[in-house]
C-alpha cells in the first residue's frame, strides 16, 4: 500500500536521504533502524509533508503524495507520532485526543473512536481530564500514540517510541500496535533505535545508514545478518 | 475610606482596559513569540474608527463595538497574511521588531495626517450621567465599557476554551510542531490571532471614546501598560494578562490617591522594574 521511490530529501541545501526505496504492505509491521542522523527522522518528516521530497515518488493506496502538504497526508491515512511526542502539555489529556481530530470526518467519529482507544489505553480514560504535562512518561507515550489514533489511519509511523521509557512500558505500546496491525489490519511503520524490540515484533525491516537503506529483509534475517549484529547489536 | 473606595473603583474600570489590552498581546505572543509593538496604535485606529463612524451615521458609540470589532479582525488579519507571516519565516526578531514599530509610527502619524492633531471626543447625552452606588459615584460610560469589557473576557476565555478553533490556538501556541503533526493549519491560525487580539485592541479603543479624548498618539500609554501587564501577568498567559491589568489599574489610582497623579506613570514604571528584578532574583535562586 505505500510504496516509497527514489525518495531524497534534505533541509534547504543539504541532502540528507538519497533514493529510498521501501514499502509497507497492509497490516505489515515495517521496522526502520539505523543509528542517531542515519536519517530515520528525516525519512518520516518527507513521508508525512512535514518536508518536500526534492524528488521520488511517495504512492499510498495508488495516490501520489510526494508533492502533497501534510494536510493532504493526514486525510490520505498516514499519521505519526513523531519522536518526543510532542503533546499539548498544559491542555488536558482529551483535548490532545481532540486535537488528533484532523478532519471532519474523523471529527464525527471522535466518539466512537474515542472508544476504542480507550479500550486500548484503558488508563487514558482515567486520565482524561488531567492535563498532559503531568503525566508519567509512559502515560504521555500512551497519549501521543492515542492521539494518532483516533484518526483511525491506515499507516501509523511510530518515531522512537522507546525513547525515555521504561522497557516494560515500551512493550505495552508495541504489543498495541502488534495487536492493531494484526487484528485492525493497520500498518506500522517503526522507526526505533532498540533493534533487539524491534525485530522482535516487526514483520520486515529496512536499515538506514548515512541517508541511504544499506540492507533489507525479514526480521529474523536481520538479525541474524553478521552486520547487524556487530553494528547495532554488538555481537 | 469613602475616597478609598472610590479610587479601588475607578482603578478597576480603569483596569479592565489594561486587561483587554495585555490579553490581545498575549493572544498574539502566546502563538507567535513575537511583542507587538503596534498593540497601542492599533488601539487609537479603534477610536478613529469608532468616531467616523458615530459621526458619519450618527451612532451611538457604543453600538459602533461590534463593527469596530469586526473591521479591526480583518485589519489584523490582513497585517497577519501580507507582513508578518512572510517576515515569520526569517526567524530575525529584529525584522518584526522594526515591522511592528514601524507599522506603529505609520498608523499614529497617518492618523495626525488625516484627522489632524487636535483632539476629539464624541459626545453623548449620558457623558455626564453618574450611578450612585452608597459612597461610590461611578461614570455611566465608564460603567457600561466595564461590563462590556467583563462580557469580552468571558468570550474570548470560552472561545479559547471550549471551541476547536480555540483549542487549535491554544495547542499551536504550546507545541507549534505537534501541531503541524496533527496537521492543524498555523497559518490560518496565526492569521486568526493576529486578527483576535487586533479586534481586542479596537474593542478597547472603541469603549475608551465614551469618556476619553481621541488624538493619534492615544494608543502610546494604553500599548505601554499592555507590555508591563504581559510582563507582570506572565507571557503568553491569558488569566495572568487579565489580573495584572486589573492591578496594574489599581496601583495607578492608588498612587494618583496617595501621593499624587503625576506621579502615576513614575511608579506605575518602578513598580514594573522591581518585579521584573525580583523575578529574576527568585529564578536564579531556584537554579
Amino acid at each position: 500500500m505505500l510504496k516509497v521511490t527514489d525518495l531524497s530529501a534534505g533541509y534547504g541545501a543539504i541532502n540528507i536521504l538519497w533514493n529510498l526505496n521501501f514499502e509497507i504492505g497492509d497490516g505489515e509491521i515495517v521496522a526502520f533502524l539505523g543509528s542517531n542522523g542515519a536519517g530515520k527522522t528525516t525519512t518520516v518528516r518527507a513521508v508525512t509533508g512535514l518536508i518536500r521530497p526534492s524528488s521520488g515518488s511517495v504512492q499510498f493506496n495508488g495516490q501520489e503524495l510526494a508533492r502533497k502538504n501534510s494536510r493532504a497526508i493526514l486525510d490520505a491515512g498516514i499519521v505519526q507520532v513523531p519522536e518526543g511526542r510532542q503533546l499539548f502539555t498544559d491542555m488536558t489529556v482529551l483535548e490532545n485526543l481532540e486535537m488528533g481530530a484532523f478532519n471532519k470526518p474523523t471529527r464525527e467519529a471522535f466518539k466512537e473512536n474515542l472508544k476504542t482507544v480507550y479500550k486500548w489505553f484503558p488508563k487514558l480514560e482515567e486520565r482524561a481530564n488531567q492535563s498532559a504535562g503531568t503525566l508519567s512518561g509512559g502515560e504521555q507515550q500512551m497519549v501521543a500514540v492515542a492521539r494518532a489514533l483516533i484518526g483511525i489511519p491506515k499507516l501509523l509511523i511510530l518515531d522512537e517510541p522507546s525513547l525515555g521509557l521504561a522497557p516494560n512500558i515500551v512493550d505495552d505500546i508495541l504489543a498495541v500496535a502488534t495487536s492493531m496491525a494484526k487484528n485492525d489490519g493497520i500498518s506500522v511503520m517503526l522507526v526505533e533505535q532498540d533493534i533487539t524490540k524491534a525485530l522482535a515484533c516487526a514483520d520486515r525491516g529496512y536499515v538506514i545508514e548515512n541517508g541511504k537503506i544499506a540492507l533489507e529483509g525479514t526480521s529474523a534475517s536481520l538479525s541474524a545478518n553478521e552486520h547487524v549484529k556487530k553494528a547495532y547489536l554488538g555481537i | 475610606m469613602d475616597i478609598f473606595l472610590q479610587a479601588c473603583v475607578n482603578g478597576l474600570l480603569m483596569g479592565g482596559f489594561y486587561s483587554l489590552m495585555g490579553m490581545g498581546q498575549n493572544v498574539i505572543f502566546g502563538v507567535m513569540k513575537i511583542v507587538n509593538f503596534c498593540h497601542g496604535e492599533m488601539l487609537m485606529v479603534g477610536m478613529y474608527l469608532t468616531y467616523v463612524l458615530s459621526t458619519t451615521f450618527s451612532l451611538d458609540p457604543y453600538l459602533c463595538v461590534p463593527l469596530v470589532a469586526i473591521i479591526m479582525f480583518f485589519l489584523g488579519a490582513l497585517i497577519q497574511h501580507t507582513l508578518i507571516t512572510p517576515s515569520l519565516g526569517t526567524k530575525s526578531f529584529t525584522n518584526l521588531l522594526f515591522l511592528t514599530v514601524g507599522l506603529g509610527l505609520l498608523l499614529s502619524n497617518g492618523a495626525l495626517v488625516l484627522f489632524g492633531s487636535e483632539y476629539r471626543t464624541i459626545p453623548t447625552s449620558y457623558q455626564q450621567t453618574f450611578i450612585s452606588l452608597g459612597p461610590v459615584n461611578i461614570a455611566l460610560p465608564r460603567l457600561i465599557s466595564f461590563c462590556v469589557l467583563i462580557v469580552i473576557t468571558i468570550v474570548l476565555f470560552a472561545f479559547l476554551k471550549y471551541t476547536t478553533t480555540g483549542k487549535q490556538i491554544r495547542a499551536v501556541s504550546q507545541n507549534p510542531v505537534g501541531a503541524e503533526v496533527v496537521g492543524i493549519n498555523t497559518k490560518r491560525i496565526y492569521i486568526l490571532t493576529y486578527g483576535i487580539g487586533t479586534a481586542l485592541a479596537g474593542i478597547a479603543g472603541a469603549l475608551l471614546t465614551g469618556f476619553y479624548t481621541i488624538f493619534p498618539t492615544a494608543g502610546a500609554s494604553f500599548g505601554f501598560r499592555a507590555l508591563i501587564v504581559v510582563v507582570v501577568g506572565g507571557l503568553g498567559s491569558i488569566p495572568g494578562a487579565f489580573f495584572a491589568g486589573i492591578f496594574l489599574g489599581l496601583l495607578e489610582t492608588m498612587v494618583a490617591l496617595f501621593v499624587s497623579p503625576s506621579y502615576s506613570d513614575l511608579i506605575v514604571f518602578i513598580t514594573f522594574i522591581v518585579i521584573l528584578v525580583v523575578r529574576q532574583l527568585i529564578i536564579l535562586r531556584r537554579k
